[in-house]
């Protein structure tokens, strides 16, 4: 199991497959099924040129990159130049990047493919793929439910075999929500090991840009690429180079695997049922389980959503619709909306303290508690979402919606990294495992991943 | 969007804002959390102007992601209205 990624790369490498074939299969790909899926809102014309660029270097003996001929799928929220950076909303829909994010600078040098821009929640503002103004995606692993968000196109194209990875950003469970709900691999680094220059923040202390594949391997390969110090950013981590995927082990022997008795509270019960064996197989594999408290963890949700309202507010003035695009406030949804009108509130009710700076003192509460309980055990795992997801179309209340993000705002709160691997189903619909890291624990994360992975 | 969708979804931000408040009653007084890490590389820390190289090197990264330059590698700007 989990083979994929390298088996194809290792296919294009050794000629069985050209980088052309597979950036022309995936786009045939895309061609069939994105008018049911909606996973892209944007192809990119110009990956075959791209491809037969690589093909070139490959036919000439020349060293490639890591990445050689892979479809990559960019969520619509980080710039790729000439390829439209809508964030999936009609403020933005004519604007077409002029540069290249860091991250994508660095895919293209490793020989990447970026195979268009995927759907996603207007402005990162969801956690179900629902309020894109460019229409909702469908979930190819549960069709006709929600496929999360708000990177749910990047999750659905990976799903549906549209491409072969894809970038997506973290800022409250934007990557582990629809990979779960769809049954990818997904993965939220450590805040400040990946560059967000180039990524329109939806709130810039939490965001983070992060890969999806449909195996481990895929998600370490695509991260070990984006991640490392960039010198144009002030607040990064000073990692110079790291190394996943050439390193991934199955072995857990050893390693002290962490969960929570407050997931059981948050969870609905067949999901947990779903978690309880996958944790079961981890004592099989010789890991030692432990019990780790964390009594204050439902309060995160709500501190996220004064923190990120404050941060969206001041990141959405720029978009006053006189350089270009529109005025967000004319042309926004609904949820949008929402959050700029509650960031204004807080910003114009705030005194002693009451809202932002409490929120930031119920950040570190969570943060402590989190990194308190890391200290004792090696990785957390648990559930990632705390409910199934619901049928398109379903009339839901902003705190249901919110109570989506229940499980996965806390690692943001944190800071730490936090991955998702698909543990089983409930009535046809995947469920995700997550398992949640130490800052800069990627290589652990990485190694519990990998043995449920290889079991499975 | 109608004056009353406006002022519904105001109440309804309105009303998470407050139930904020509520859940974090009793929780302890701490210090806020703005970023993860303590340490930014914004400044020197010996509050020296940086060496020649390093500056050169900082024009490189500046022009490398600047948006638009002219033939001699100085940065384009849009030019006010307002000026003659």
């Amino acid at each position: 199991m989990g083979e994929v990624t390298k088996a194809k790369l290792e296919a294009i490498r050794n000629g069985e497959l050209s980088a052309v074939e597979n950036i022309r299969q995936a786009l045939e790909r895309i061609s069939k099924l994105n008018p049911k899926i909606n996973a892209f809102i944007e192809p990119n014309h110009n990956a075959i040129s791209q491809a037969e660029a690589v093909d070139k270097k490959l036919n000439r003996g020349e060293r490639v990159g890591k990445l050689a001929g892979l479809a990559i799928g960019i969520k619509s929220n980080i710039n790729v130049k000439g390829l439209r950076a809508t964030c999936a909303s009609r403020t933005l829909e004519g604007y077409v990047a002029t540069y290249n994010a860091e991250v994508i600078k660095r895919i293209l040098r490793e020989d990447g493919i970026i195979i268009g821009m995927t759907n996603m929640d207007e402005f990162a503002c969801g956690s179900s793929g629902e309020t894109s103004a460019f229409g909702v995606t469908d979930n190819p692993a549960a069709p006709g439910h929600i496929p999360g968000g708000s990177s749910s196109g990047s999750a659905a194209a990976v799903a549906a075999g549209m491409c072969d990875l894809s970038l997506g950003s973290d800022t409250a469970g934007s990557i582990r929500n629809p990979a779960s709900h769809c049954g990818v691999v997904g993965v939220k680094p450590t805040y400040g090991l990946v560059p967000r220059q180039g990524l329109i923040d939806l709130a810039m202390s939490l965001d983070q840009i992060g890969p999806f594949a449909p195996d481990v391997y895929g998600v370490a390969l695509l991260l070990e690429v984006i991640a490392g110090f960039n010198p144009n950013e002030c607040v990064m981590l000073n990692v110079k180079g790291v190394s996943y995927a050439d390193e991934l082990e199955a072995e857990l022997k050893g390693m002290r695997i962490g969960t929570s008795p407050k997931f059981r509270e948050l969870t609905d019960p067949k999901i947990m049922e779903v978690i309880d064996s996958a944790i079961e197989k981890f004592h099989d594999f010789g890991a030692e389980i432990v019990e780790v408290e964390l009594p204050h963890l439902e309060k995160g949700l709500p501190a996220y959503y004064l923190i990120m309202s404050v941060e969206f507010f001041s990141a959405t003035r720029k978009f006053d619709g006189r350089k270009y695009g529109k005025r967000i406030e004319d042309v926004c949804g609904d949820e949008v909306m929402r959050r700029i009108l509650r960031g204004q509130y807080i910003s114009r009710k705030e005194y002693r303290g009451k809202y932002y700076q409490r929120a930031l003192q119920v950040r570190t509460i969570i943060r402590e508690e989190l990194m308190a309980a890391l200290e004792k055990v090696d990785v957390i795992v648990g559930p990632t979402v705390p409910k199934l997801p619901h049928k398109l179309g379903t009339s839901l209340t902003p705190m249901e919606m919110y109570a989506y993000d229940y499980l996965t705002a806390p690692t943001n709160l944190a800071s730490i990294c936090g991955g998702v691997i698909k543990a089983g189903e409930v009535d046809g619909i995947p469920v995700g495992l997550q398992v949640q890291g130490k800052m800069l624990g990627e290589g652990e994360m990485f190694r519990v991943l990998r043995a449920y992975e290889a079991v499975e | 969007m109608s004056e009353e969708r406006l002022k519904e979804i105001e109440r309804s931000a309105e009303e998470i804002v407050e139930s904020f408040v509520e859940a974090a009653e009793g929780l302890p007084s701490k210090r806020e959390t703005y970023y993860s890490h303590e340490v930014y590389n914004i400044v020197r820390p010996d509050g020296e102007p940086s060496p020649s190289g390093e500056r050169s090197e900082f024009r490189g990264r500046f022009i490398e992601i600047m948006p638009g330059s002219d033939e001699d590698g100085n940065l384009k700007v849009e030019v006010a209205r307002w000026v003659r």
